[in-house]
């Protein structure tokens, strides 16, 4: 069973990148984001935080911190289950 | 005078085409995914530059008035939360840059440049100063939104690219400017107290590309002192 | 490879920085003062604290007229009038106004109005447009400073100053001006802040430039100035003018440097017997100033390498001509500010945190880097 948390992730990144031809379950969990076999930039990363923030009621200080947050869906998961605000996680 | 040889030219006028189906129309002139975060005008202009072919030696002169006008209308309607993306591709000269980006291509001269009617004979005296024996002179806008309707944008989509050699050889077109009566112009214009210069025939770039794009001849006194002068050989 | 442009000579320059004008600025740089400080990046309506350098007392939000208008009216003030070259001419020179055929104007900038748009958007007031596209920004300045028709617009980010000293050059070169005025201006708000905001290397982080830290950031200041070069007459020489565009990424610099490099090496052979400082484009960003201070010391091996972005925050699209007043004035001064902001390590032993005396040196090659890996640098020496 995926965990519902990737599988929001997923379809969060799929909308906001508007990614052609590809559907959230095609994106792996612990394949590199930024860099790897999606294509993704870093001003892709940069707009995955924008919407993450608004998402999650968190806050990405730096590009150095987007960097580690956005690793993986697995890490990015991680991630948003340790900063996001509480009302926004179970939404 | 300044002159060099048009040798290579493509236009694109998308007119009143909504840029989802010019996405859709181009798309396949480049690579998979990549036009997701392309604006109209990177995708006109890049159909027009690719035949091209712009190398690190070749100069490369950009006109636009308005530029990304929808990236910069969303990117203005992002706040109080901008968008990463549309900050850049809203930002003088991202349509150049989608393109030459994709293709890994350096260009060494590089000259963005931006106005009103006078802006296409500012771009060609950019492109007839260049060094290098060949200069590609490309431009375009996208029609406006909400930047529309308040007349701060194009009311259509167009877009081009020229080549411009020293060799006339197998030149489709000759392209001018002379500098008549400079002397006598040096210190007299415009004359004082005068409220504004005499006026010359306004040749925006709107107008410059139906020439190219039409194939029409042009000679006219542009601003004081240039004369431009377009000639059709083939 | 193509050829250098000829030199040429600039005549008069001068800078508005947070600080004052370039002697000012100069001063508070070589005693090591900072104009950021740390303002919310929406303006009146709060935001994350960001560092940003203001010219003092112009309102950060957008106001009409714009806030800016009067300095720039001030240092549009100190430009001198063109001199005729054909006497007896049967006008008196002063009525020779900038932007006439033989004199004309070279505007550099990047966001000129646009936070008026910004403004239109979120007040509805029309007012706003006649500021917001360059276009209109550009006529209004031109129109207010009493300029001629023959006024042209260089849009490219921060090299966009680099860009209009290199085709004045060429203008003069062909003999078509007797001077060319490059002006070059960008000012601060909180729409232009919120995107660097937005891309998080603005964020409550003091620039360091060049210092090797865990993180980056970086720090925005409001910057204009002017320069007039003529073909033979003027104190300084720009001596060569180099331009290099990577189109690698929007944001990123090709990781082996290359970029740089390749805009520094047409400048090498016109170093050769000059004995340079540098002044960097250090912005305080961790990757790119690694890269450049890297490609810099290769370059111009033992060259000390300052950078004063950590100080007067990114002038953005007027940084190149700001700063080259500011290296003139260091000239002139024979005392370079050193890289404020910054301390020890660098990414590089020639990075220089102090004011550097200038005794044992001739000239200064003077960089800027822009987004989508564009690259400029010109050497500057006494005539």
């Amino acid at each position: 069973m995926p965990d519902p948390l990737h599988v929001k992730l997923k379809t969060l990144i799929v909308e906001t990148l508007r990614l052609e031809d590809i559907v959230p379950a095609d994106i792996p969990d612990d394949e590199p984001l930024i860099g790897g076999g999606l294509s993704l930039d870093s001003i892709d990363a940069l707009e995955l935080v924008v919407r993450l923030e608004k998402e999650f009621g968190l806050k990405i200080a730096s590009s150095e911190e987007s960097r580690t947050a956005l690793a993986s869906v697995s890490a990015l998961a991680t991630y948003v289950r340790a900063h996001a605000a509480p009302d926004r996680l179970h939404a | 005078m300044l002159e060099r040889w048009i040798t290579a030219l493509r236009t694109e006028d998308a007119a009143a085409e909504p840029a989802a189906a010019t996405r859709e129309r181009l798309k396949a002139l480049f690579p998979p995914g990549a036009t997701r975060r392309m604006t109209q005008l990177g995708l006109t202009l890049g159909a027009t530059l690719q035949p091209l072919a712009p190398t690190e030696d070749d100069t490369l002169v950009y006109a636009s008035t308005y530029a990304e006008t929808h990236a910069l209308e969303s990117y203005l309607d992002s706040f109080p939360s901008p968008s990463p993306t549309l900050f850049q591709t809203s930002i003088h000269p991202s349509s150049v840059q989608q393109k030459l980006i994709q293709r890994q291509q350096p260009v060494r001269h590089f000259f963005p440049i931006t106005g009103g009617s006078t802006l296409p004979v500012q771009a060609l005296l950019v492109a007839l100063l260049a060094d290098t024996p060949r200069v590609l002179l490309c431009g375009g806008e996208e029609r406006g939104g909400w930047l529309l309707e308040q007349n701060r944008a194009s009311d259509r989509t167009f877009a081009f690219s020229l080549a411009l050699s020293a060799s006339p050889a197998d030149a489709l077109a000759r392209l001018c400017i002379e500098f008549p009566d400079t002397a006598a112009l040096a210190d007299t214009f415009p004359a004082p107290g005068a409220s504004s210069p005499p006026s010359a025939p306004p040749l925006p770039l709107p107008a410059f590309f139906d020439l190219l794009h039409h194939r029409r001849p042009y000679t006219c006194l542009v601003s004081p002192g240039r004369r431009l002068t377009l000639t059709w050989t083939a | 490879m193509s050829a250098l442009p000829p030199p040429v000579r600039v005549s008069a320059c001068g800078a508005l920085t947070a600080f004052g004008d370039e002697s000012a600025t100069l001063a508070a740089l070589l005693a090591g003062r900072r104009a950021l400080t740390l303002t919310p990046v929406h303006g009146r309506d709060g935001g994350d604290p960001v560092p940003l350098a203001l010219l003092p007392g112009r309102a950060y939000d957008e106001t009409l007229p714009p806030s800016w208008f009067p300095h720039l009216r001030d240092l549009a003030a100190r430009i001198p009038a063109p001199t005729p070259s054909h006497p007896p001419s049967t006008l008196a020179p002063s009525s020779i106004p900038w932007g006439s055929s033989r004199h004309p104007v070279f505007v550099t900038g990047s966001n000129f109005g646009v936070s008026h748009l910004h403004a239109y958007r979120l007040h509805g007031d029309p007012a706003h447009l006649d500021y917001g596209t360059p276009f209109d920004c550009v006529r209004h300045v031109a129109t207010a400073l009493g300029w001629g028709s023959d006024v042209t617009t260089f849009s490219h980010a921060c090299v966009s100053a680099h860009l209009g000293l290199l085709h004045a050059t060429r203008v003069l070169a062909a003999g078509l001006a007797d001077s060319a005025l490059v002006f070059s201006f960008d000012f601060i708000s909180p729409f232009v802040a919120g995107g660097f905001h937005a891309l998080k290397i603005l964020n409550a982080d003091f620039p360091a430039p060049y210092q090797d830290r865990p993180a980056g950031s970086i720090g925005l200041g409001d910057g204009a100035a002017f320069a007039v070069l003529t073909r033979d007459r003027g104190a300084f020489v720009l001596a060569g003018q180099s331009l290099h565009n990577e189109m690698h990424h929007f944001t990123a610099n090709r990781p082996d440097g290359a970029g740089f490099a390749a805009c520094l090496a047409p400048l090498l052979a016109a170093c050769a017997d000059r004995r340079v400082w540098l002044k960097g484009h250090g912005t305080g960003t961790l990757e790119a100033g690694r890269l450049e201070a890297t490609a810099l010391a290769t370059a111009f091996p033992a060259a000390p390498l300052v950078s004063w972005k950590g100080a007067l925050g990114h002038t953005l699209g007027s940084c190149g001509l700001v700063e080259l007043a500011l290296a003139t004035a260091a000239l002139r001064a024979g005392r370079a500010p050193g890289t404020v902001g910054s301390t020890s390590p660098g990414f590089t032993d020639a990075v220089v945190f102090a004011p550097l005396d200038l005794a044992a040196y001739d000239a200064v090659v003077c960089t800027s880097n822009a987004f989508g890996g564009a690259h400029a640098a010109f050497l500057l020496h006494h005539a």
